[in-house]
């Protein structure tokens, strides 16, 4: 008797791959109405417990591939062809009702930022309570006992006190964790991450990515890892994709690319990584000329959290530990002083309070031997004009309905009254300092990529002709090509301006190639101080030794 | 553009809005009869090509009267409407960058005004301050304030923790200079979003008030009103309800079809409902 044989569908999802990525294309609708292709053509596999890498530089459409993943297309894209099989079905064909089963409790994202993807107006204890009652029909009681589980398993410190707070009142560090103990919180056979750890420091990065590997062990869960980082790539992932203008350029081994580059790009990628053990850049910039008296001279400075004016304050009992502790540095003429530390130790704290956005619970801060305690509002024009900040984010520090012009002559009119065609050749002045064109002055800030932003934002700080530039994690929301182009931008007009410049950063790499000073700071205090060469070289405290490594195990151990 | 072809929803809305506002603005010059002008041969008479739609029940043309019904209603309630979200924007948008003790102290009486039903609070300042369009269209924007104050407020909160609110605080801007050039510019989605829905809502008030005799006057014509007088020939004339009542709801639903439309397209969640 002759029939035919067909496999039972149990057999079939077995031999199937977890996720299957079929000739994807999606594409944007660009302003003059055509719709071009940001994925192209993208296929691959992801089986059950891999880890994929997804790296390449911003625009690239490794974020739109992820949201591709999850079903989701942004306002203006269109999914134009292919399939994404998961477990055998295709995400994109599903109704919203599956998609929504589907989101979340078996595929999970965390995107790259964490402040807009947490809700502003919710306690984030309540906020990860919600996704634990939503899909594992948990009661009230049962989801804050595994809420605060998951805080705890994401190395956040003081769960309770966490689970209380709203995004604005924790670190961006910790911001990130409560997102990444969000996605953990159905335990979903995919994980997407696009970006995670951008926003945070070596040391809690390497927490953060081990925990993820630990639980993608424990659950059998398949991760996704986008990036710009090949280093992270290399810690965390088996198998990696090199993504070129929405094509698929490379993929392999994760040590194998590392180690033999086929193509430009990646070799490119490879090069553009700072490393910890490269030659110190504090010669490159301008030694401290002896003036007799610091520029910038910070005494046992203090701060305290949640000084508040409200009715909730009457209710705390228990007061904020401090954030900053006996904080003392000076800094002279173009001398850069680098501060180090993990999210959360007060970096950006102090540089707060410097520029004039916090009043210092106690302490004094002199600059140019006067006193400057109070906030901004309450300090002469002359000292706003001869302090400037530049912030981590161009996204968040340039106003989105404001053209780059308008950006940039507004502090040339306040400053020095400039006005009309003056204030206009000024910021073009300034734009070409920064390699871009007078033609970007007609632009919206979504209109250039992160790195021209970031320039934007630069010369915008330089337009006030400051005598102290605060730089905020200036580099960590950019791709590794693009920052080392910030940084010799930067460099170049520090050179030219004599300014001097407190460089906050988590990346050791280049706050030696930047620093000629160094402070590393752990929970507000100091915990060393010195040249560059001597913290770098030398490290006298165990927390310093303990960045170090972190920063440089991150670089040379691949997949520990 | 790409909006209009892509949901024929916001296409159907936007031709709906667009010609309720055609009409009432050019259709009398098309009609040879004043809208309180006593033109027709006998009270109630049928269409005919004097009067297609016959006359009303003291002898005025029908098709006139319901052409120009809407202009009163649409007026007070697009004014009204903009007032309320203009105002209450400004307010909102202070409210959150401010914040402290301004900011509870608004937030609470906005919570006393929303506790107050609405055609409650409108009809008790008509009967107290008498029927006229001013007072009717202050008090249309008074009612509509707090609830466009509160969801302009929260947009704005999203916004007041940014960097470029920080950086213009580090340049020594004037809270005022914050609030107007850094701030508006950027919840000026919500509050068109806010304008269009509080109009089409405003609409249904203001015809639910004449309704009820206590909004537009006669002999304005205006569709709330001419429901009111044609419910008595309900049984006789039927279409002396029927069509006004057909006008206010078509504009209302094309209002609410574009507002959704140029919602989605500005990536925005229209779905929560009024209060």
């Amino acid at each position: 008797m002759l029939w035919a044989w067909t496999p039972p569908a149990a057999f079939t999802e077995r031999v199937m791959s977890l996720l299957n990525l079929k000739n994807l294309t999606v594409g944007y609708i660009n302003p003059s109405g055509e719709l071009v292709p940001a994925v192209k053509d993208v296929s691959f596999c992801l089986e059950k417990g891999e880890t994929l890498g997804i790296v390449g530089e911003s625009g690239c459409g490794k974020s739109t591939l992820a949201r591709a993943i999850l079903g989701y297309c942004r306002p203006g894209s269109f999914i134009m062809g292919g399939e994404a099989l998961f477990e055998g079905k295709d995400i994109l064909q599903m109704s919203s009702s599956q998609l929504r089963d589907l989101r979340g409790q078996r595929i999970a994202m965390v995107p790259q930022n964490p402040l807009s993807s947490l809700t502003y107006h919710m306690k984030v204890g309540s906020q990860v309570d919600e996704i634990l009652k939503i899909h594992r029909g948990m009661d009230s009681k049962a989801a804050r006992i595994h809420t605060l589980e998951l805080f705890a398993g994401t190395n956040l410190p003081d769960p309770d006190q966490i689970y209380d707070r709203y995004p604005h009142e924790i670190s961006g560090g910790q911001r990130q964790r409560v997102v990444i103990a969000g996605a953990l919180a159905c335990q979903p056979a995919i994980m997407v991450l696009d970006e995670p750890t951008t926003a945070l420091d070596t040391t809690t990065e390497i927490q953060v990515l081990k925990l993820v590997k630990d639980l993608r062990q424990e659950n059998d869960m398949a991760l996704i890892y986008i990036t710009h980082d090949l280093t992270l790539t290399d810690y965390i992932c088996e198998n990696v994709l090199v993504m070129l203008d929405g094509k698929i350029v490379e993929q392999g081994r994760v040590a194998n690319i590392f180690k033999h580059p086929q193509t430009d790009y990646s070799k490119m990628l490879i090069a553009a990584i700072p490393r910890v053990d490269a030659k110190s850049g504090a010669d490159a910039f301008l030694p401290a000329t002896g003036a007799p008296k610091p520029l910038l001279k910070v005494d046992r400075l203090n701060f305290r959290y949640g000084q508040r004016r409200s009715l909730t304050a009457i209710f705390k009992t228990q007061e904020e530990p401090l954030a900053v502790k006996n904080v003392s540095f000076d800094l002279e003429h173009g001398e850069t002083i680098g501060l180090v530390g993990e999210s959360g130790s007060g970096k950006s704290t102090i540089a707060n309070i410097i520029c004039g956005l916090l009043t210092p619970t106690t302490g004094n801060i002199l600059f140019d031997s006067q006193p400057i305690n109070t906030t901004a509002e309450k300090r002469s024009l002359d000292f706003r004009k001869r302090i400037q900040i530049i912030f981590q984010d161009p996204l968040s520090s340039l106003n989105p309905r404001h053209r780059i012009e308008t950006i940039l002559t507004r502090p040339l009119k306040i400053f020095f009254g400039l006005k009309g065609k003056a204030a206009r050749d000024r910021a073009i002045e300034l734009l070409e300092a920064m390699e871009l064109l007078p033609e970007h002055l007609s632009r919206f800030p979504r209109q250039l990529s992160g790195g021209q932003q970031q320039r934007v934002a630069i010369a915008c700080a330089f337009a006030a002709k400051p005598d102290l530039i605060l730089c905020d994690e200036v580099t960590s929301a950019l791709d590794v090509s693009v920052q080392a182009h910030v940084l010799e931008l930067l460099k170049a007009i520090q050179e030219k301006t004599g300014v001097a410049c407190v460089f906050i950063s988590h990346d050791l790499g280049v706050v030696k190639q930047v620093a000629n000073k160094v402070i590393v700071l752990q929970k507000g205090v100091v915990a060393e101080a010195g040249t560059t060469g001597d913290v770098f070289e030398k490290p006298a405290h165990n927390y310093t030794r303990l960045l170090l490594a972190a920063a440089s195990r991150e670089n040379h151990d691949p997949g520990c | 553009m790409s909006v209009l072809i892509h949901s024929p929803g916001t296409s159907i809305g936007v031709a709906l809005v667009a010609i309720h506002l055609l009409s009432a603005l050019l259709g009398p010059l098309f009609i040879p009869y004043g809208p309180t002008e006593l033109a027709g041969p006998s009270l109630l008479a049928p269409g005919s090509s004097g009067h297609l739609l016959g006359t009303d029940v003291i002898g005025r043309d029908y098709l006139t009267r319901l052409v120009i019904g809407g202009r009163t209603s649409i007026f007070v309630a697009m004014l009204g409407a903009l007032s309320a979200v203009v105002i209450g924007g400004l307010i909102g948008v202070s409210a959150a960058y401010i914040g402290g003790f301004y900011d509870d102290a608004i937030m609470r009486i906005v919570d006393t005004k929303l506790s107050i039903p609405g055609v409650l609070f409108v009809a008790l300042c008509v009967v107290g301050f008498g029927r006229s369009i001013p007072v009717l269209t202050i008090v249309i924007a008074i009612n509509y304030m707090p609830g466009a104050l509160r969801i302009i407020r929260s947009q704005a909160l999203t916004q007041v923790p940014l960097d470029y609110v920080k950086s213009a605080r580090l340049r020594g801007e004037s809270k005022l200079a914050v609030i107007i050039r850094e701030l508006c510019p950027n919840v000026l989605e919500v509050v068109v979003v806010e304008f269009a829905l509080r109009t089409s809502s405003a609409i249904l008030a203001v015809s639910a008030l004449s309704f009820l005799g206590l909004g537009i006057s006669p002999p304005t014509p205006d569709w709330g009103l001419m429901v009111y007088e044609g419910i008595r020939q309900i049984y006789i004339a039927p279409w002396l309800v029927l069509l006004p009542a057909f006008f206010i709801s078509t504009l209302v639903i094309g209002l609410n079809f574009a507002t959704d439309g140029v919602a989605n397209a500005l990536g925005l969640d229209a779905a929560r409902g009024l209060y």
